[in-house]
């Protein structure tokens, strides 16, 4: 990817996730007033309205909260069955992600795991945790 | 809360085109076809309409923006007409604009027209999303079955619901709306279906199968509203008048904060609370005679049911499945198919369901007709569990 590319990924609010994620970290907001975590990215606190909103990395590790396994895309070129889930970090964020490399059941512990794609960045899948 | 619009407003007329696949007609066409019956039904020429609004969601495939389409498919007489957008809600938003005219004193007669054409996409969903680097970060390809499937999942486990017993209370809500579109002449879907193939359908998005799902149709539907007054001077006696009209729309919380438990719909309890104030409604279980619900999905309509205040939380599964919400039941839902069969062209869709509320109330809805239904209410959804507009509506007689 050209460095023109790389620099305009996102904008002000999501560009340090894009950033981190070229790095396979995932982070999140952290409110340094009320100390609450959040996601996706704003540029304020919605527990709190603060604005003083740090990027702080996460473990990358959470439980399934729901799933469903997808059998009709809502495009021809994604292939089929994938299972979309809400996943609930253990920061305590939930995040609309994909399970991949394996079955999973709502409790199930699972991690981040980065999927490469050819335009843009990484972008976060989860998989099953072995390490529970 | 503010005053609200309480019996400010009455229905003069209502219209609604067949729905289904309309290859041979143009939006225009089906926009014509639902005002010709509005019209005629409130008894006066389109020269006394002093206000219009028309909702369109996908304009893409339909009239395109602005209220020019509705202005020229109509030949209305230059007046102001406002094209308006709010996903699957837009048709309770052109209801929105024009009863807000009449009970604001700025028309004496307005209309509310919405259209969509659907099936010219090619396919059966609705079209796909543009990506970004938001939508990146939250989409994971969730398909629109796909993100309601999601409410399923977390409203059996919340409720310790087997997955078995929602799978069957989810095939009873399309059970129930395939017999009452089967005796409904402009529904798209007019075939009764069993539990067994309900259950035993192909799946789209687990825990949702085919006939989990609503399908996207053609068509139009209008209403043509006035000040009460007015409606005496032209011979109801007795106008069906709006009772209340509320709109609640997702702030971001739900997307992102970690205190929504994903089963319910915090927008549509909000929108309904507010309504039953609006109304006077006290005990909506009571008083509530007929509702048409948003049933994109059947988890959709059993978990509204709740959020309406008409079941208890946790039970909307039993009280579907004891018939609740049947035909025969006691609080009749989607008695005209709803959008699983009467059809879902998104921009008509909110006035569609206040069509069948209108009818019934004025007992002029034929084979399906209720026993002498007072009160009905309307739930008009958009978007998705975590990100939603939701119009609540309740129509009743202006003398109670």
């Amino acid at each position: 990817m050209s460095k023109a590319a790389r620099e305009t990924w996102g904008d002000p609010t999501t560009a340090a996730f894009w950033e981190a994620a070229r790095e396979h970290r995932l982070v999140l907001q952290r409110c340094a007033d009320c100390g609450h975590w959040q996601f996706y990215p704003r540029p304020f606190c919605l527990e709190c309205g603060s604005s003083a909103l740090s990027w702080k990395e996460a473990s990358g590790r959470g439980r399934v909260y729901s799933s469903s396994e997808t059998h009709m895309a809502p495009s021809p070129d994604i292939e089929t069955p994938y299972v979309v889930a809400v996943v609930e970090l253990d920061e305590g964020p939930k995040l609309m992600t994909n399970i991949v490399n394996g079955r999973c059941r709502i409790g199930d512990r699972v991690r981040v795991r980065w999927r490469e794609r050819e335009e843009g960045p990484p972008i976060p899948d989860f998989e099953p945790d072995p390490e529970g | 809360m503010a005053r609200g619009i309480r019996d400010s407003v009455a229905i003069l007329g209502m219209g609604c085109s067949k729905f289904g696949e309309r290859w041979h007609d143009g939006p225009e066409d089906l926009l014509v076809e639902a005002f010709r019956e509005c019209l005629e039904d409130a008894g006066i020429g389109r020269d006394r309409i002093d206000a219009a609004w028309l909702a369109t969601a996908i304009e893409e495939v339909s009239v395109g923006k602005s209220g020019i389409p509705l202005a020229e498919a109509l030949r209305l007489p230059y007046i102001p007409v406002t094209r308006v957008e709010n996903f699957c809600a837009s048709g309770t938003e052109s209801f929105r604009g024009a009863v807000y005219a009449v009970a604001s004193g700025a028309a004496d007669i307005a209309l509310a027209a919405g259209v969509e054409k659907l099936k010219d996409t090619g396919y059966g969903g609705l079209p796909q999303r543009s990506r970004g680097a938001l939508n990146d970060m939250v989409w994971a390809n969730f398909s629109a079955p796909g993100s309601f499937a999601q409410l399923a999942a977390a409203y059996r486990t919340k409720h310790s619901v087997l997955p078995e017993d929602l799978k069957r209370a989810m095939a009873q809500v399309s059970v129930k709306s395939h017999a009452n579109g089967a005796k409904n002449p402009k529904a798209h879907l007019r075939n009764e279906i069993s539990i067994d193939k309900a259950v035993n359908a192909p799946m789209v998005a687990d825990p949702l199968g085919l006939f989990d799902c609503c399908g996207v149709s053609d068509g139009a539907a209008c209403a043509i509203v006035c000040r009460p007054e007015i409606a005496r001077e032209l011979g109801r006696e007795n106008p069906i008048t709006v009772k209340a009209l509320q709109v609640s729309v997702s702030n971001g919380s739900e997307a992102g904060h970690n205190s929504w438990d994903g089963s319910h719909f915090v927008t549509a309890r909000i929108a309904s609370r507010r309504a039953y104030e609006e109304a006077g409604v006290r005990d909506p279980r009571a008083e509530v005679d007929m509702v048409e619900a948003h049933d994109c999905f059947s988890i959709t309509e059993l978990v509204t049911m709740e959020d309406l205040g008409l079941s208890r939380e946790g039970e909307g599964w039993r009280d579907v499945l004891d018939g609740v919400y049947d035909a025969e039941g006691d609080t009749p839902c989607q008695i005209d198919g709803g959008l699983k069969c009467f059809g879902h062209p998104i921009g008509a869709s909110g006035l569609r369901m206040l069509y069948e509320v209108y009818l019934q109330l004025e007992g002029r809805a034929g084979e399906r007709q209720l026993d002498t239904p007072r009160l009905g209410l309307t739930h008009n959804l958009g978007g998705a569990p975590h990100r939603n507009v939701c119009s609540v509506a309740i129509v009743g007689r202006e003398g109670g």
